[in-house]
């Protein structure tokens, strides 16, 4: 069956030799042993992982099985909570990116500009939002402002480099016809970038929310307030059946404001492809 | 750049297989129709094209015939098996013993010309086998004579993207041949190629038929290459055969009733 | 319209009487004298801590790349099985759903409720940045899949193959790219997070974050802050630099 359809020529030429790729290997060993040796390394159990089936099975049993839901308004005000610290650290976060974020563009502003605001924002990426949030606190105390303040400033990091990547993702022509007509930096900004990056810079800060949302419960965890601090709570008593209700919460309106953020961001670009269409037409 | 100048002629397939469609309806499931009844016999190892305007229900039709469109209502025999009463395992197993190329080539461009070539082998090889990712000496070998037979070897362990069109069409025609199939299907197999290279393309197809001996059917949209390479050409127009007759001696009024409008220059691949 | 709904929903979370967020400055002048000395104290990094950060940074950067790895290890089926051209068939709809549940549950969270079920340490580290690292890689990469060119797949179909072999042969070379970029940036994210897991007991430098921070060694803290901005960096730039290369 094999060979008798294939007799066009029996003998063929010789194939080329497969080639071996030296430095893909040797890269593919070095991650091996870096993985390996972290594995050995590490202060884990491994055998007793066999347990962690069961114990998980067992956990979510008492977290889910019987929840315990004179717990659910209590667990949605301080969702709530929560979800307000994100909305007020994404308004503040986006606010501060963009007057940030404009000048640190290519073209906006000279380079003495340009180079400490990038630094800047590498900087404030690279730092947790806790941490920010810890050093934070010594001046504002434990409420949900602090928690609300650590998003916007955590949030400068990566949203003043959105910012700025976006700007200088503008077409070129733009800007220049500002510049031409004698406009000065901040009329540059106003008439040529803002309306061209408008739409992507809106899309990316509700995005911001999305995130600060998941980050604002998290903040509760050291104490600033909302459902990370109520969580905390019932874990260090082990109320599972609280727990429980408080992470179905936690998962639904997450899940609602990625549903309705999401679709409003996904019209805001059609609208702006729709926009750029009649521009070139 | 034909590389068939060393190969014996004149051995037969194993066994050609014949083509029978009978009152053929396919329906999309958005309501178009693509084939309106469609009857015809291709008899073992002939060479026929499929000629039509774009939207006539070439491609409709030929992959119906490898179950890659479901009938929906008629029969499709292709030959021992009745393609549109299989599913699974058994579809799989017809579809092994048809080739099929495609325009634009089908190739997974980041994969290297060898892995392109072996999907060719799916059908004779055992899931488990492929996920391990060890492929039989025999398997391997077919591949170096498929791609071999097109002049291919030389860029085995290549990239698929990295070659151009006419060397990605004849790796997809090595993938077809690694099949070991006893019909092969072409849709449209030179429509993104230059004319020479349209040329050379349609060679090798031909060659899989005169030297293998396999059916081959073929939709192309240009006239003269339906009069040069193919023996019997069927008329497409609106999902409805309006021609069937030798593809030679078709006459300019022929093609302008299956087009349905007068010939214009860009029906023919001109040289 | 656009901007009326926008400062409505502002004016609504920051309103205390809501539940909204107080916006306090009158606290910040209350708690400047005292806040503004350890601040100062934040200017003046304390070296004396270095010798004790060692090896939980070490913990941290073992965390993250054992996290990363778990989960490029799950991420990859799981993606081709999120993904129509490599999944058609309706589990997709299963697989996404739940990658969507993990995905809303934050960090920190699961970090907090593994150590109270395992407890503290590493182990519930590790386990909490491998659901992390597949709520994100497997929703990148298989939206990837989704928008690229999948017609290879149909040939695949065409020569009489599973879906299983056509994924195994030809998608997956075809998202080793995304796919291997992916991980590099959930290694990325891994260090960010794992440095932190320690302040809910889940190992790494997290836990010395903590004991500074309750003993207000800020000079000590800022110390810490300073190793992990060079490390997150350092990851980032070799990060990039290898991205590049799989291009
Ligand atoms: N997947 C599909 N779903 C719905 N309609 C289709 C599909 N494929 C083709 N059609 C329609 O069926 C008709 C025949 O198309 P096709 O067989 O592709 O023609 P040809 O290959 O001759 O250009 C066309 O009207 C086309 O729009
Ligand atoms: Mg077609």
């Amino acid at each position: 069956m094999t060979t008798a359809t294939l007799s066009l020529s029996a003998t063929r030429a010789a194939a080329p030799v497969k080639p071996r790729r030296l430095g893909v290997r040797a890269a593919k060993l070095t991650v091996g042993l870096v993985v390996l040796a972290a594995v050995l390394h590490l202060d884990i159990g491994w055998s007793d992982l066999a347990e962690l089936p069961a114990d998980l099975r067992h956990y979510l049993d008492l977290m889910f099985a019987h929840p315990d839901w004179s717990r659910l308004p209590a667990a949605f005000y301080q969702t709530w909570v929560s979800v307000s610290m994100a909305w007020v650290g994404a308004v503040l976060g986006v606010v501060a990116s963009t007057i940030l974020g404009i000048p640190a563009a290519q073209g906006v502003a000279p380079l003495w500009v340009r180079l400490p605001l990038r630094g800047l924002f590498a900087v404030l990426r690279a730092v947790p939002e806790v941490i920010i949030a810890i050093i934070l606190l010594t001046v504002t105390g434990l409420t949900p402002f602090t928690g609300a303040l650590a998003l916007a400033v955590g949030g400068i990091g990566t949203h003043g480099k959105w910012t700025y990547e976006t700007i200088e993702a503008v077409p070129a022509g733009t800007a220049e016809a500002v510049r031409a007509a004698g406009g000065n930096v901040l009329e540059v900004a106003r008439w040529g970038l803002w309306p061209a990056a408008a739409p992507e810079l809106m899309s990316l800060a509700l995005y911001r929310f999305e995130i600060n949302v998941r980050t604002s419960a998290i903040l509760g965890l050291i104490g600033v307030g909302g459902v990370g601090d109520m969580l905390t709570g019932y874990t260090q008593y082990r109320q599972w059946d609280s727990v429980g209700v408080l992470i179905i919460v936690v998962i639904a309106v997450t899940m609602t404001i990625d549903a309705i953020s999401g679709a409003i961001r996904r019209r805001i670009m059609r609208g702006a492809r729709a926009r750029d269409l009649d521009r070139t037409v | 750049m034909g590389s068939g100048d060393h190969a014996p002629e004149g051995i037969p397939a194993s066994g050609a297989w014949p083509i029978h469609l009978e009152d053929v309806i396919v329906r999309y499931p958005n309501g178009v129709v693509g084939l309106r009844g469609v009857s015809l016999s291709i008899a073992a190892g002939e060479m026929v094209s499929v000629v039509g305007l774009s939207g006539s229900g070439k491609s409709t039709m030929i992959r119906t015939i490898n179950g890659l469109v479901p009938a929906t209502s008629g029969t499709v025999r292709v030959g021992p098996y009745t393609v549109n009463e299989l599913g699974g395992r058994r579809l799989r197993q017809v579809r092994g013993g048809i080739g099929m190329i495609f325009q634009g080539f089908n190739l997974a461009d980041r994969a290297s010309i060898y892995h392109n070539v072996l999907v060719g082998r799916f059908s004779h090889t055992p899931t488990w086998k492929t996920l391990l990712g060890v492929a039989s000496h025999t398997d391997r070998e077919i591949v170096m004579r498929a791609l071999d037979s097109v002049g291919m070897l030389e860029k085995v362990w290549g990239r698929a993207g990295a070659l151009s069109g006419g060397q990605k069409q004849r790796v997809a025609i090595a993938r077809a041949l690694s099949q070991e199939p006893e019909v092969m299907l072409a849709d449209e197999p030179v429509a993104s190629l230059d004319p020479p290279t349209a040329h050379s393309v349609m060679s090798d197809l031909k060659r899989v038929n005169t030297e293998r001996g396999l059916t081959v059917l073929v939709n192309l949209h240009l006239m003269d290459l339906a009069r040069q390479y193919t023996t019997r050409m069927i008329g497409l127009r609106a999902g409805e055969v309006v021609y069937d007759g030798p593809a030679s001696s078709a006459t300019d009024a022929d093609f302008e009733a299956i087009y349905g409008r007068p010939i214009q220059s860009r029906d023919t691949l001109g040289q | 319209m656009i901007v009326v709904v926008l400062i409505a929903i502002t004016v609504i979370t920051t309103l205390p009487a809501l539940g909204g967020v107080h916006i306090d400055l009158g606290a910040i002048a209350r708690n400047w004298a005292n806040g503004s000395e350890r601040i100062a104290k934040l200017f003046h990094p304390d070296p004396s801590i270095l010798p004790r950060t060692w090896k939980p940074l070490l913990e941290t950067l073992e965390m993250a790349v054992v996290g990363a790895a778990l989960s490029a290890l799950l991420a990859l089926p799981l993606s081709l099985w999120a993904a129509r051209p490599s999944n058609p068939t309706r589990s997709r709809a299963g697989v996404r759903a739940v990658l969507n549940v993990v995905r809303a549950v934050p960090d920190l969270v699961y970090a907090t409720i593994l150590v109270a079920m395992v407890g503290v340490g590493a182990l519930p580290g590790v386990i909490t940045l491998v659901l992390f690292d597949l709520g994100i890689v497997v929703k990148l990469v298989s939206e990837a899949i989704d928008s690229a060119d999948a017609s290879y797949m149909e040939a695949g179909h065409a020569a009489g193959g599973t879906q299983t072999q056509i994924n195994r042969l030809t998608a997956l070379p075809q998202t080793w790219p995304v796919y291997a970029s992916q991980v590099l940036y959930s290694l990325e994210l891994n260090v960010r997070v794992s440095s932190i897991l320690g302040l809910v007991g889940a190992g790494g430098l997290g836990r010395l974050i903590d004991e500074v921070r309750g003993f207000y060694r800020y000079g000590a803290l800022s110390m810490i802050i300073l190793e992990i901005l060079v490390v997150v960096i350092a990851i980032e730039v070799a990060s990039n630099y290898l991205r590049k290369r799989l291009r």
